[in-house]
């Protein structure tokens, strides 16, 4: 996806579009570009984000110009193939959004007859084309173009020496927003929401001239189309992201919710089917992918702890290819979006080895629950940052309640110690919202990780995958190389990569393993390595080994995954957030892996 | 019509209940104060809200997002100091449009009636008033026919019992006053408006509708019975038999109330609890969710919030228990008159319980003199018996 914008009028077109860009962003973010036209066109791109192009564009004053914001599909990141593009005079230039597909055999005839490409990207041909069927009227030559053309298209031109906009739509969205002596052209009416609450929509098959003073829609047959403004009632400032900074905080901060709603219904139902039906289980595999995974590991320790059933986890892509066994576990997949490709056909092949199929997913009505035999949904919301966080933790409830009926069915808990347990759990959110009200203390600690280059996550027994948990979101979003280690391993390997340059973050909770952890943190702090501890509040031991010292309220070991993993969340959110890292929208991934 | 909500205060003097939240997120009936504000505006037909908002605002934005939920359109602005309410008016000054508009604090219960009688009759700048026991902990205005001839905040002399409700309605016109001023201390609207009351006409609209403030932790008691009083009832979840339930009460889903226990509304309890057996809980008490009562347990006239878990034979009233609060068996919270001494002031009380802020753990067997209050994440042992004003994370062995 890219976004793109248009502005004529009386303003700055720099700042009017450098807004709009940065509105549209979450339509890619590789690279961005405006043209502006100013004493001639002038053009100025960039790779990177928004605001990267923001502190560098000159400003040359113009009150018309196109600009655009790029995810690669067609050609590099680069600044060379960014948008807009100019044509070989440099008098027409030219924006695109969508897939030009006949664009080599056109490129080709043009090279043929003399013009000459800059760029990897099929939408250059547009731009050439444009100038070949230029005749002092951009908006015949956009017709005469378009005839040409097979594909998907939002394109906005413009021509050096003509106060106007001209635009076109085909299968990709394209708004006009009219204001008082402006007029505004976009991708999505986020962009223009600043300038009008009056748009036009733009449809399929037609194009639009747009100046400062009117915007005139076309048809396809060149007939003008008289369609009445749409009026939007709703309001630009945030309301999606409410008023978080970014997505990924603010789901951070919905844990609390979302973990309650996750378990709603189900803790007063741990005897009965609501998690899963009456059954024997000799033995239980966990199969998922990314930090589905790292909650299917965190499973391990609940589902052995509480129902002492074996139980194996395994890669969702390694698990397709493995040899199987002949056992038939109770196979439960693990995916957030249900939708993730190699998940999918771990459940059929899971399924045609004979077993059980349990999916934890959060998504209802997604392609895993129509795989497998039962669902549990999670129940988290909506989850738009790339990161997960919220979808993590209601799939570690998943567990829990997956752990407590299953102990109960077998018999290895008993009703005083479920009763316990569910008191607690019914009381998680708390603990979640006791560990959001310390936030700031998080913001303050990160700054020892910030410049690091490299930086080991450590746990011991169930809190070895939070800390891989706590390490793969570090990476995601703040780019920082991160390891997590079960910290017995530490001396078989990573010790001898530690120095004062390589800060360390620990989780020593109160549990059976701490004073394990308390002497894996002094070898560390012996090696000159920063550390940065997170355990149980009120421990001053481990503060006094420890560099700096976040804590988590005081919860049973079995649950003290869940706040540090929001401890782990907040320290990559900070940590990105201060190396000023697009939090949302991490390069090179996306939320819902559809490809095996 | 727009109305511009101001929620950006803590509300101080309502510590501990405002450490994680403003004043106009506590929850009474189970809902925050906020939402019966924006209730009574929708309920009117007034459905762009701009919302001023300051400490802690991801609790407003989260529990109101884009306000659809609610009915209505919220739009955010935010206080980053807290420069009071003039300020704060200032700032929404570029929403506002070139209507006229209403101005409603965010944290006192409202109706709807309330804010029709404004509607209805409103003349030029105006202004709802109420009458008040305690008017010294607000701004009073003497009022000749309709006409307000002056407005005192918090007045250290008698000049009648006629309050500033914090609701106005303002012509457009009137927001000049307030734009493009600089403003380095604290300023609230009325300091901005008492100088003006001899040119400019400011009607005072007395209402009958509900205005209910909270400004010690102990005036939640009343607001939180006046909010149930409104509310509906209704079993969601699971009431088992041998459970007497009588009046208005509202069982949230996925809760559980066990047999044997007998619950008198108004009562409201949340999502997810987990009740008895044999739990006595009498009017006009709310629950909120992922609370757990444990049996023989006496509740009544109390407010208590998410996630706290109270043990078997406790007693519990006229009190304010905080999220997460952990109550061991034997907790003993008996209301009476009591004096409550907070910073240099001192009340006496009627009737008041505890007041225990968020995260605190109270041990089996204490004994809670009435008006005593706990701040948040305090830790009382076994057997202690406490009174008095406690600070936040106090130990008491």
């Amino acid at each position: 996806m890219c976004g793109i914008v248009g502005y004529v009028g009386e303003r700055r077109a720099e700042e009017v579009l450098l807004d709009g860009l940065k509105r549209l962003e979450y339509r890619g973010y590789d690279s961005a570009g405006v043209a502006i036209g100013a004493s001639g066109l002038r053009v100025f791109k960039d790779k990177g984000e928004i605001s990267k192009l923001d502190a560098s564009v000159p400003r040359w004053g113009g009150h018309i110009g196109i600009g655009h914001t790029r995810w690669a599909t067609c050609g590099k990141p680069s600044q060379r193939n960014a948008h807009p593009f100019l044509d070989c005079s440099g008098r027409i230039a030219l924006v695109h959004n969508g897939i030009i597909e006949n664009y080599l055999a056109l490129k080709k005839t043009l090279v043929d007859e003399g013009h000459t490409f800059t760029s990897e990207t099929d939408t250059e041909v547009l731009v050439h084309l444009l100038e070949k069927h230029y005749r002092g009227d951009i908006h015949a030559a956009l017709v005469a173009t378009l005839k040409e053309v097979k594909g998907t298209y939002a394109v906005v031109a413009m021509a050096e020496g003509e106060d106007r906009l001209v635009a076109a739509r085909k299968e990709n969205p394209l708004v006009v927003g009219l204001g008082v002596g402006e007029n505004l052209l976009a991708s999505d009416v986020t962009a223009v929401l600043s300038y009008t609450n009056n748009v036009l929509y733009v449809m399929d098959g037609e194009t639009a001239v747009v100046t400062k003073d009117r915007a005139t829609v076309y048809d396809a047959s060149g007939a003008v189309v008289e369609r009445p403004p749409t009026a939007v009632t709703w309001s630009v400032e945030d309301a999606e992201r409410g008023g978080f900074e970014h997505y990924m905080l603010k789901e951070i901060f919905e844990q609390p919710t979302a973990i309650h709603n996750s378990l709603l219904g189900h803790l007063d139902e741990i005897y009965s089917g609501a998690v899963l039906p009456d059954m024997d289980v000799a033995s239980v595999k966990l199969v998922a992918c990314g930090t589905s995974y790292h909650a299917a590991m965190v499973g391990k320790y609940i589902l052995e702890s509480l129902a002492q059933v074996p139980t194996t986890v395994e890669l969702a892509s390694e698990y397709r290819y493995s040899p199987g066994t002949g056992e038939s576990p109770l196979t439960v997949l693990v995916t957030q979006s249900g939708e993730t490709a190699d998940t999918l056909a771990a459940a059929r092949e899971a399924r045609r080895r004979g077993c059980r199929t349990l999916a934890v997913t959060n998504v209802v009505g997604s392609t895993i629950a129509r795989e497998t035999d039962d669902v549990f949904y999670t129940n988290a919301g909506p989850e738009i940052g790339v990161a997960a966080t919220k979808t993590y933790t209601t799939q570690l409830m998943a567990m829990y309640l997956l752990g407590l009926r299953l102990g109960t069915m077998r018999n290895a808990l008993d009703r005083a110690q479920a009763r316990c347990l569910t008191s607690e759990l019914r009381a998680i959110p708390r603990a979640v919202s006791s560990v959001l009200d310390h936030a700031s203390e998080v913001e303050e600690a990160v700054d020892m990780l910030v410049p690091a280059r490299d930086i080991f996550f450590l746990g011991r027994n169930i809190n070895y995958p939070t800390m891989l948990e706590g390490a793969l979101k570090l990476k995601e979003i703040s780019y920082i190389h991160a390891e997590g280690y079960a910290a017995g391993e530490l001396k078989h390997g990573p010790l001898a990569l530690l120095d004062s340059s390589t800060p360390v973050v620990a989780a020593c909770v109160m549990d059976h393993t701490r004073e394990k952890m308390l002497g894996n943190i002094s070898e560390v702090a012996a090696r000159d390595a920063p550390v940065l501890s997170v355990g149980t509040e009120g421990d001053n031991e481990l503060a006094a080994i420890s560099d700096a010292v976040l804590s988590i309220p005081k919860v049973s070991p079995i649950l003290s995954p869940v706040p540090l993993t929001v401890v782990m969340q907040l320290i990559a959110y900070y940590t990105a957030k201060k190396k000023g890292c697009p939090i949302d929208k991490p390069r090179n991934l996306a939320k819902s892996v559809t490809v095996e | 019509m727009k109305a511009v909500i101001l929620a950006a205060g803590e509300g101080t003097r309502l510590r501990p209940f405002t450490m994680s939240r403003p004043k106009g997120m506590i929850p009474v009936g189970n809902r925050p104060i906020l939402e019966y504000v924006v209730e009574a505006l929708v309920k009117n037909g007034i459905k762009d809200i701009i919302m001023v908002v300051g400490y802690r605002k991801d609790t407003i934005m989260l529990h109101f997002q884009d306000g659809k939920r609610f009915g209505a359109s919220i739009e955010y602005v935010v206080q980053e100091k807290p420069l009071g309410t003039a300020h704060a008016l200032a700032l929404a000054a570029d929403r506002l449009g070139d209507d006229d508009f209403l101005t409603v604090a965010g944290d006192n219960l409202i109706n709807a009636r309330l804010v029709t009688d404004l509607l209805e009759r409103h003349d030029g700048m105006s202004i709802t008033v109420t009458e008040s026991e305690n008017p010294s902990k607000y701004g009073v205005v003497k009022v000749e026919g309709d006409r307000i001839v002056e407005m005192v905040e918090k007045p250290d002399w008698k000049m009648g019992n006629i309050i500033n409700t914090g609701i106005y309605y303002f012509p457009h016109g009137m927001l000049e006053h307030f734009r493009g001023r600089s403003f380095t201390a604290e300023r609230g609207i009325t300091q901005v408006l008492a100088p003006m009351v001899k040119e400019v006409r400011m009607t005072a609209v007395k209402t009958k509708g509900k205005w209910i403030d909270a400004v010690y932790p102990w005036d939640l008691l009343n607001v939180n019975a006046q909010a149930l009083d409104s509310q509906g009832q209704g079993v969601r979840g699971t009431v088992e038999p041998g459970t007497v339930l009588k009046g208005p009460v509202f069982v949230g889903a996925g809760t559980r109330i066990r047999s044997g226990c007998h619950i008198e509304g108004p009562v409201n309890i949340g999502e997810g609890c987990d009740i008895g057996p044999n739990v006595v809980i009498l009017p006009s008490t709310s629950i909120g969710n992922g609370v757990q009562i444990d049996s023989f347990t006496h509740i009544s006239h109390c407010l208590i919030m998410s996630n706290a878990v109270i043990g078997s034979h406790s007693h519990l009233s006229r009190s304010v228990i905080g999220d997460g609060v952990r109550a061991r068996a034997g907790t003993f919270a008996a209301s009476d008159s009591c004096y409550v001494r907070v910073e240099r002031e001192l009340f006496k009380l009627s009737d008041v319980g505890a007041l225990i802020g968020q995260d605190t753990r109270v041990g089996a067997r204490v004994v809670i003199t009435p008006g005593t209050v706990i701040g948040a994440g305090c830790r009382i042992e076994d057997g202690a018996q406490v009174s008095g004003y406690l600070d936040n994370k106090s130990i008491v062995v």
